[in-house]
């Protein structure tokens, strides 16, 4: 995350890059850039607190239900861990309501990507109709980058696509470093300690 | 029938926690955070009831799961309370162990390996 405190917007800009979270309650604006990932942006509007987390579900989706699937436990743990520094603030889940962003198929990407691309879809519905969180907006799909900038005190968000993936190339290439990963150690879960 | 009592306030954890375990004969009781496990605990205990593992998370509102361990451990020495979190860090892991938790598992679990630590710990 890359923390600007000469932003236009005339307060801290926080960059969130593929694969970071961040939750928080102060006065400043929360911005990515986004291709084949989804961008969430959470808000507990009681407590005025925001989070914004910036992942990929590295694959398909069953149907039998996101709780039986090991993909979609990676994608689980990427919304706990945006809710988990939420509630730390003092938010709770039962308040939160969801804006949704990304999950673009883009050209030039593996189908491998793309299967992540319909998986991270099909999760993020179906995960946020079992924590029944209301999806305020849903701006999945489609086939350019979007820009994403969030106030994390008044859940306000501004989109924005971008033609020719204008300015974007680091986050292209942070992008693609990162869905490597993820498909990489999509197999990988949690240590597990045992006390004495 | 073994109880085992799951606190996350993610119901979508509990349900992953409970289809998991459940398979293996385990009767499941859900809390959606330390207090609510705390009263649910209690009224068991009324009814000549009790628990013999609670998995808790660590991030939760009302009372976190720290907290619970600590509360419960005032009542119960012995039962196994495994906590199941996103949290890695060693200082919380150390935590967790000196208020009296018997494990610590960083989401995301697997299923299997969840399932061979319940049975080492209640059989």
């Amino acid at each position: 995350m890359i923390k600007n405190r000469n932003s236009r917007w005339g307060k801290t800009l926080y960059i969130i890059s593929p694969g970071e979270y961040f939750a928080t309650e102060e006065q400043c604006i929360l911005g990515t850039v986004t291709g084949s990932c989804v961008v969430v942006c959470l808000y507990d509007s009681v407590r005025r607190i925001g989070g914004m987390g910036h992942f990929i579900v590295p694959g398909t989706i069953g149907t039998e239900g996101i709780f039986r699937d090991e993909i979609a436990s990676h994608g689980i743990t990427s919304m706990e861990h945006v809710i988990g520094e939420m509630v730390k603030l003092g938010g709770d889940r039962k308040r939160l309501s969801a804006k949704i962003f990304g999950a673009s198929y883009l050209n030039g990407y593996s189908a491998r990507v793309h299967y992540g691309t319909v998986g991270t879809m099909k999760f993020m519905h179906e995960y946020f109709t079992l924590e029944k969180i209301p999806v305020l907006v849903d701006d999945l799909g489609g086939h350019a980058r979007r820009k994403i900038y969030f106030n994390p005190l008044n859940g306000k968000v501004f989109r924005r696509f971008l033609s020719n993936n204008e300015g974007s190339s680091e986050f292209i290439r942070l992008e693609q470093e990162y869905i490597e990963n993820a498909f990489m150690n999509k197999g990988t879960y949690g240590r597990m300690i045992m006390f004495e | 029938m073994k109880r085992i009592l799951v606190i996350d306030d993610s119901p979508t954890i509990r349900t992953s926690v409970e289809y998991a375990v459940k398979k293996e004969g385990y009767a499941i009781e859900h809390a959606e955070n330390g207090a609510d496990a705390i009263e649910k605990v209690s009224s068991l205990r009324d009814a000549g009831d009790e628990i013999s593992l609670c998995i808790v998370d660590v991030n939760m509102p009302v009372m976190d799961g720290i907290t619970f361990v600590k509360e419960f451990r005032k009542t119960d020495r012995f039962t196994p309370i495994l906590i199941l979190t996103t949290e890695a860090e060693e200082s919380k892991i150390k935590e967790g162990k000196d208020a009296g938790a018997s494990g610590w598992i960083v989401k995301p679990f697997q299923p299997e390996g969840l399932v061979e630590t319940v049975q080492k710990l209640i059989g």
